[in-house]
């Protein structure tokens, strides 16, 4: 994959592992609040905010690094395994992450069993990595923001407009990855994506944060 | 910090009030009463019983949160221990509402 977009996109490898790891910071940061909240409060769903976090934060570290790693060989063949492997890790870490905020809002509404939503989870860790299995990702993030806007939509409140923002963007993100594959203009618009998606986070962290 | 209790997945959401939800909701009254609450406004406040409004009122006093005065007429009011709290929760709940997840 990295050799499809390396002629046409060279000029923006580099720019994406800056943006994974801006990304890293503010996945760590939510993933931080959410501990405190749950240590506050005893809430299972922060618990499991918390968790959906770190690993999304993880897989954003591990793939940024890769790519950084991949571009310092300049290439090189045996590097390039690398970037393949730091891409998947990133992938099934979002996978479990997402799936573990559904499991979240579903444990909340109480439509379904642990156990049901927890085999979906991990059964569709058995799909290797291709257009299929990232649609996986973007269903479960459709429903994620789906969700989120709800919320939005009964709370009027600025920092649920955010968090739907923030999902909705993370959405458009894996779109635009799952378009990459035909039209490698899609890879820097997917990045931006979802950094637009994490930095709408940031935002609501901070509004969340100040001093009443 | 103040233990909560983990819902019941057979119980409805609706209906449920974890012990730590009704801590909340007794240290809230007892803010909007510009932490100067008689036991009445915080029964009624609170939506709670005569015998368990004394269980949690005993209960918040033995974390310190809240702390009693007057002899015969018993006023209730948040410690500085239980103003920290409260801010710390607004936060949660903000941070917490802002995904849709209710605390």
């Amino acid at each position: 994959m990295l050799l499809a977009i390396a002629q046409p996109l060279a000029w923006f490898l580099g720019f994406d592992s800056l943006m994974e790891f801006i990304a890293f910071v503010i996945a760590a940061a939510v993933a931080y609040q959410a501990l405190k909240g749950y240590r506050l409060s005893k809430e299972r769903t922060l618990l499991y905010l918390h968790f959906s976090f770190v690993l999304i934060g993880a897989g954003l570290l591990v793939d940024g690094l890769s790519s950084i790693v991949v571009l310092l060989s300049q290439f090189h063949r045996g590097f390039v395994v690398l970037y393949a492997l730091g891409y998947t890790i990133n992938f099934i870490a979002q996978l479990i992450a997402y799936g573990l905020l559904v499991f979240a809002y579903l444990q909340q509404t109480r439509n379904i069993s642990a156990q049901f939503a927890a085999t979906a989870v991990v059964s569709a860790l058995f799909f290797e990595r291709n257009a299929f299995a990232e649609l996986i990702l973007i269903f479960l993030l459709v429903y994620i923001t789906a969700h989120t806007a709800m919320n939005y939509s009964v709370s009027k409140a600025t920092n649920s407009m955010l968090v739907f923002g923030a999902f909705a963007s993370l959405t458009i993100a894996h779109f635009f990855f799952l378009m990459f594959i035909l039209v490698p203009i899609f890879f820097p618009l997917a990045h931006i994506a979802q950094l637009l998606g994490f930095l709408l986070l940031l935002g609501m962290l901070l509004r969340v944060n100040q001093p009443s | 910090m103040i233990p909560g209790e983990p819902g019941s997945s057979t119980k409805p959401v609706s209906k449920y009030r974890s012990q730590f939800r009704i801590y909340v909701d007794v240290m809230q009254v007892i803010q909007r009463e510009k932490n100067q609450a008689k036991p009445t406004r915080i029964l009624y406040g609170a939506n709670l019983s005569h015998d368990r409004l004394i269980k949690y009122l005993e209960e918040l006093k033995s974390l310190g949160v809240i702390q009693e005065s007057g002899t015969e007429d018993k006023v209730y009011s948040l410690t500085q221990k239980g103003i920290e709290f409260m801010n710390n929760f607004k936060k949660v709940e903000s941070f917490a509402s802002a995904f849709g997840f209710r605390i």
